[in-house]
């Protein structure tokens, strides 16, 4: 567990000192904090709009600070030839692989408290003055701070198994490679239910292909299920346990991919 | 336990996870399908959309919006689009297919928005109404206009707005005052201009039923006993019309004609009076007398389509041939009103 740990904290840090990185979280927090310049493209929707450019900001930029941070983090260390060292202390290639994940995990809870952050200041600025000043004077905002704080929550779970993605996907191919696997299995992801839907026993296709679709849909990982904007449209109350439930899947699909990437990564040369 | 066999191990415990997890997974899926939170899949439904229009082709769609949907920008996407369509309506093709389609993909990319839905349902019934003159088209343009408002209707159910402007297109256009008062009925159970419980009126008035429109009127002076239209028309109603109405209660129709008559020796074109009269006519049985008085009403004022429509029924029981007209065809087409679905629902439910 040590060893995790400190491998852990030197990918934190050594995160923070690349600039790519850095030049994501800040482009995502200048837009999150201009979002209400945005909100005019949708007039007497502003509120909305805020919402929308803020969390997609979130999910977008955390998107690519997951997949390339992820992408990295492995490659680097073999191409700079540090991994022979690290490996050679009492290290496994276990605790490297968990410690280099959960370093990257930190980054990105890191990057979302921060925009997370910036949104929740621009909304509690901005909302009162949108919410009087249009027809969205008679929209319910109950729950809606609420459900913007656990629409961020899910956004982290949701970029914690895509980091997971990309960081087995760079054990296998090379950094750019696994970049491009990664972006890839995340937009279908957010297709998955399509898969669901074309699988459905009613259709009209052949058995194989259906058959086949349902296992594609039971491997995706599902990444809708992580967005919440239509309950935060319509101010309704995102249950607690249907939140756990949902964290659940994401931490059981992060599991299930980090296990395939142990056991890529310990049988491959270094 | 040699590498071989963790390895095996490794890979199967992998598979049991995967088999283990989709019970979670069914469970989250049905959790969000119950709570309705699963977001607009535009994927899904516009390859629906698509194959119940063929002819709309996905033309409207860019690589920026199509980024921008799957950035997870979905109304920044929708936003895009609405913009196209002001520019394809500033090149004056604002009724060609393409403006029709990404006003479409407008509201199926953001169905929260008001704006698009209520342009998109005046476009087609009154824009795309008048560029045929096939009335069979015409109550298709009606029907699509309708739909898509009913649709938004659906989509923002606690909002006055989209159930005033279907109220308004059954009232202006479509000339169903009954279903006009419906949805305007609905739109006034949120929070809503003062207008809209006067329009209720204004509804019953013109279909005629003068004692439910008396009795609206009657509601808009005790909410604003400053409301000088409803006094007036209080006033209008309870000399002119009511007596009228009363003797048509009474069965005594001769004398209800009469008392109509006596207005519309004063206002020949009254269509309020004429509405009345084709009404006796019907309740007294007498098609011919009824027919005389809607055909008037409709002649009168070309954009009477309730009397012109009303006229069309009665003609049909009669058996005389009458030219269609679109908001008969579309009425025919439509009864039953109030229910809410969404197009690709229906069509799922047709399957």
């Amino acid at each position: 567990m040590r060893a995790i740990y400190r491998v852990a904290r030197a990918t934190f840090h050594e995160a923070w000192r690349r600039r790519f990185l850095n030049i994501f979280l800040v482009f995502g927090i200048l837009i999150i904090g201009s979002s209400w310049v945005f909100a005019y493209l949708q007039p007497g929707a502003e509120l909305k709009m805020i919402i929308d450019v803020s969390l997609g900001s979130i999910r977008f930029f955390g998107m690519l600070i997951a997949v390339f941070m992820g992408t990295r983090l492995i490659p680097d260390e073999i191409e700079k030839r540090t991994i022979h060292t690290i490996l050679t202390k009492p290290v496994s290639r276990a605790e490297f692989l968990f410690g280099k994940f959960l370093g990257g995990i930190a980054t990105i809870f890191a990057n979302v408290a921060l925009m997370g952050a910036a949104f929740l200041i621009v909304f509690a600025i901005k909302a009162p003055q949108f919410r009087a000043m249009t027809t969205e004077g008679s929209m319910s905002m109950e729950f809606m701070t609420g459900n913007i704080v656990k629409a961020v929550i899910l956004s982290f779970f949701e970029l914690t198994v895509l980091m997971s993605i990309a960081v087995v996907a760079s054990t296998v191919f090379s950094w750019i490679i696994a970049a491009i696997f990664s972006f890839f299995v995340y937009f279908v992801g957010q297709m998955a239910e399509f898969f669901n839907q074309l699988a459905n026993p009613e259709r009209d296709i052949p058995a194989v292909a259906k058959a086949l679709l349902g296992v594609i849909y039971k491997l995706l990982p599902h990444f809708e299920i992580f967005d919440i904007r239509e309950a935060i449209m319509r101010d309704q109350f995102m249950p607690w346990n249907v939140m756990g439930k949902i964290v659940a899947q994401g931490l059981a699909y992060t599991l299930i991919v980090m296990l395939i990437g142990y056991l890529i990564f310990n049988d491959r040369e270094v | 336990m040699n590498r071989k066999t963790k390895k095996i191990t490794g890979w199967l415990v992998v598979i049991a996870l995967i088999i283990a997890v989709q019970p979670l997974a069914r469970r989250v899926s049905l959790d969000r399908l119950v709570l309705g939170i699963n977001p607009p899949t535009p994927w899904t439904r516009i390859l629906a959309r698509s194959n119940q229009d063929p002819e709309l082709a996905v033309t409207g769609v860019t690589g920026v919006i199509v980024g921008a949907i799957l950035g997870g920008f979905r109304e920044v996407a929708a936003s895009m689009l609405w913009m196209k369509t002001d520019t394809l309506w500033d090149k004056g093709e604002g009724t060609h297919a393409q403006a029709l389609w990404t006003m479409r993909l407008t509201t199926l990319l953001d169905p929260h928005w008001l704006e698009p839905w209520r342009i998109t349902g005046w476009h087609l019934a009154y824009n795309m109404f008048v560029e045929t003159d096939d009335p069979k088209e015409k109550a298709k343009f009606l029907q699509m206009g309708v739909d898509s408002l009913k649709e938004g209707v659906s989509w923002n159910p606690d909002r006055y707005d989209l159930y005033f402007e279907l109220g308004w297109t059954y009232f202006d256009k479509v000339r169903d005052y009954e279903e006009a008062a419906k949805w305007m009925q609905a739109a006034i159970q949120f929070p809503h201009p003062e207008y809209i419980d006067r329009m209720i009126a204004h509804a019953f008035e013109r279909l005629p039923d003068m004692p439910r429109a008396l009795d609206w009127y009657d509601y808009c002076l005790k909410r604003n006993p400053t409301d000088g239209t409803a006094a007036g028309a209080t006033i209008t109603i309870r000399e002119r019309y009511l007596p009228a109405w009363k003797l048509m209660e009474q069965g005594k129709y001769d004398e209800a004609i009469a008392a109509i008559d006596k207005w519309l020796l004063v206002e020949p074109n009254s269509t309020l009076g004429l509405h009345m009269k084709g009404l006796i006519y019907e309740r007294a049985g007498n098609l011919e007398g009824a027919y005389e008085a809607w055909k008037l009403a409709g002649e009168t004022s070309a954009l009477n389509a309730h009397a012109q429509a009303k006229a069309v029924e009665i003609a049909h029981k009669l058996g005389k041939p009458v030219p269609e007209v679109a908001q008969s065809l579309f009425r025919e087409k439509a009864k039953g009103g109030m229910g809410i679905s969404r197009p690709e629902e229906e069509a799922a439910k047709k399957n």
